[in-house]
């Protein structure tokens, strides 16, 4: 599945049950329509956190980069391309 | 007790009552606290103070700007109450202008802000920009409202206009005259001991009545305003880190709150207590017994408030209490009348009574409006304005008050009071729809959990399309969490009207 058919999958699962897959538009604003919420957010940021290897306390989190599937998808991509030139920098030493 | 004597004055009509001279009371007190302390911290906002002196410069900056748009006197504006200390200059300018001033909550959809501004006759829609505490630049942005407003008709003094705590659909407009908020914040410092160097949390958003204690209570007696950025009002670490850093005197804010901060002190092993917290205020909401339970050892000095009010009166009941009985598991009762304030009763044939029993809360405060704008004025009898509060209330053999419940399909969704009918009458209103019934279900992090079980006419409705239908008409706290589509017709109950207890029987299991 591409990363943002995964992305779609767990937000359906989480807060859109019973909504087929293909409904949901990769920019519906998810925080306007009452999708995520204040706490469902957190939820989201750390299943992003866990699924993608993203450490946290190195980025400045933004509620833009939730607002939507495609949003996510870019904070994601981002992120993990940040960690990946970050590790590759520091080879050879120890985690 | 007695109110303060410049209340009394104003109530007897020995003051002017004139609006331009009533309604500069909130600015002229934070004015007074910015000369005898121009130094001293107004509002601390993500770690950066800013002054007395600073803030009163901002409010003046934003003066000179509002004066320059030339609108006549008296007449409304709105202010999109993001927040941050550029919005409470912008406020406190709008105060010492005498110009009423209407807060929207930045949550609310594009129709219904539209709406509120149109109903509240309105010259435009001001949005504070940062440059009001930099040098240079306009300190707000202007939106002229696109229909040139009429004449508004609001009640002499108007100060502040709130709308119905997150109710739905278009919620209410609620006028403040000055003197009614002048006459809340002496209160509220007497009772929570605000003074100079005070410092106080900010939780609520700034278009919340809690912010009237909060914000406004505390810069009129010189206190410092601590704001909890609204972004990140929900992370747990970040709560704790800000009370132990900023190390508050008093802290107001929803059972919610409480919940994030003991959950963060938990995880932290408990972790050294905050001793400099001398009130803790409950209101909202019941907070659950184990909840309160906790609070003692992470506010050790504090004395606990239950607190009852709403946007309408303000505050009304306070039962202050101690560690002891912060640990029994009782219900809390709502307490005393405030000073000033009178209460009763009225029964399900509609007649207020005396002694035990149950009925609906009607109040009377010092602090209230004397109606909705352009819209029901509360009854007056006794020459008070009684506000029925759609409270269920108990009057134990005790004398004691309990609050049971609402009297009508009235929750809260994290902190916020939300309608199920007027949800329901949104969903309802979508050309799509045949047939919804919205109800609630007990949720242990938001409150309530709000489910929309929709009937289509055709088969061609998504649940995003009334959801986003939805997220036009109401504010967020109120869109349901879970559209349910269902093809069948709803359950029907015996008294012909659909069948809600089994619908949420039901939706239970599903969910479960």
């Amino acid at each position: 599945m591409s990363q943002q058919g995964e992305i779609s999958q767990y937000l359906i699962t989480q807060y859109l049950p019973g909504t087929p897959a293909e409904e949901l538009p990769a920019d519906y604003d998810l925080l306007d329509n009452g999708v995520i919420d204040s706490l469902s957010l957190l939820q989201l940021v750390g299943w992003v956190s866990e699924r993608y290897a993203i450490a946290l306390d190195q980025i400045d989190l933004n509620p833009e980069d939730f607002r939507s599937v495609a949003a996510v998808d870019r904070f994601i991509t981002r992120n993990t391309q940040v960690s990946v030139a970050a590790a590759s920098g520091r080879e050879g030493v120890a985690p | 007790m007695t109110l303060q004597p410049p209340a009394d004055a104003v109530r007897a009509g020995r003051l002017p009552a004139d609006a331009v001279r009533a309604g500069r009371l909130p600015a002229d007190a934070v004015h007074a606290a910015a000369r005898l302390a121009p130094e001293r911290v107004a509002v601390l906002h993500d770690g950066a103070g800013t002054s007395f002196a600073e803030l009163t410069a901002a409010s003046g900056a934003a003066r000179v700007a509002l004066d320059g748009l030339g609108l006549p006197a008296g007449q409304p504006i709105a202010v999109r109450a993001a927040k941050s200390p550029e919005t409470i200059a912008l406020i406190l300018a709008c105060f010492a202008a005498a110009r009423p001033v209407l807060l929207l909550s930045v949550d609310l959809g594009a129709q219904v802000a539209a709406t509120l501004v149109e109903r509240a006759g309105c010259a435009g829609v001001a949005t504070a920009t940062g440059a009001a505490t930099n040098a240079g630049g306009a300190p707000f942005d202007w939106a002229p409202a696109p229909v040139p407003a009429g004449a508004p008709d609001l009640p002499p003094d108007t100060c502040l206009m709130l709308t119905t705590s997150g109710s739905t659909g278009v919620p209410k407009i609620v006028p403040l005259t000055g003197a009614a908020i002048s006459r809340f914040t002496a209160w509220a410092a007497g009772a929570f001991e605000l003074g100079a160097g005070t410092r106080v949390l900010s939780y609520a958003p700034l278009n919340f009545d809690l912010s009237l204690l909060d914000v406004w209570a505390t810069l009129g007696h010189g206190g410092t305003v601590v704001l909890v950025d609204p972004d990140r009002a929900a992370n747990p670490a970040y709560l704790l880190d800000l009370v132990r850093t900023t190390r508050p005197n008093m802290v107001q804010a929803v059972p919610m709150f409480y919940r994030l901060l003991l959950d963060a002190a938990a995880g932290a092993g408990g972790g050294p207590p905050v001793p400099e917290v001398r009130h803790v205020i409950l209101t909202g909401d019941h907070t659950p017994p184990v909840l309160r339970a906790a609070l003692p050892e992470l506010f050790p000095a504090a004395v606990l408030h239950n607190v009852y009010g709403c946007t309408e009166t303000n505050d009304s009941f306070i039962h202050s209490f101690g560690a002891d009985e912060a640990r029994d598991g009782a219900l809390l009762p709502i307490g005393a009348p405030l000073p000033g304030v009178r209460a009763h009763l009225v029964g399900a044939d509609g007649a207020s009574f005396a002694g035990p029993g149950t009925g609906e809360l009607v109040v009377s405060t010092p602090f209230q409006a004397a109606g909705y704008l352009a819209g029901d004025r509360f009854p007056v009898r006794d020459g008070h304005a009684w506000y029925r509060t759609g409270d269920l209330v108990t009057r134990d053999d005790r004398g004691r008050l309990l609050l049971v419940g609402r009297t009508d399909f009235q929750v809260k969704v994290r902190g916020v009071r939300v309608s199920l009918e007027e949800v329901e009458q949104v969903v309802l209103a979508h050309p799509g729809v045949a047939e919804a019934a919205v109800v609630a279900l007990p949720d242990a992090a938001a409150g309530a959990r709000i489910s929309a079980v929709v009937r289509p006419r055709s088969s061609g409705l998504t649940g995003l399309q009334i959801r986003s239908w939805c997220a036009q008409r109401l504010t967020r706290a109120a869109i349901p969490a879970v559209f349910d589509l269902r093809d069948a017709p709803l359950p029907i109950g015996v008294t012909g009207k659909v069948d809600r207890a089994r619908l949420k029987n039901e939706l239970q299991k599903e969910h479960a």
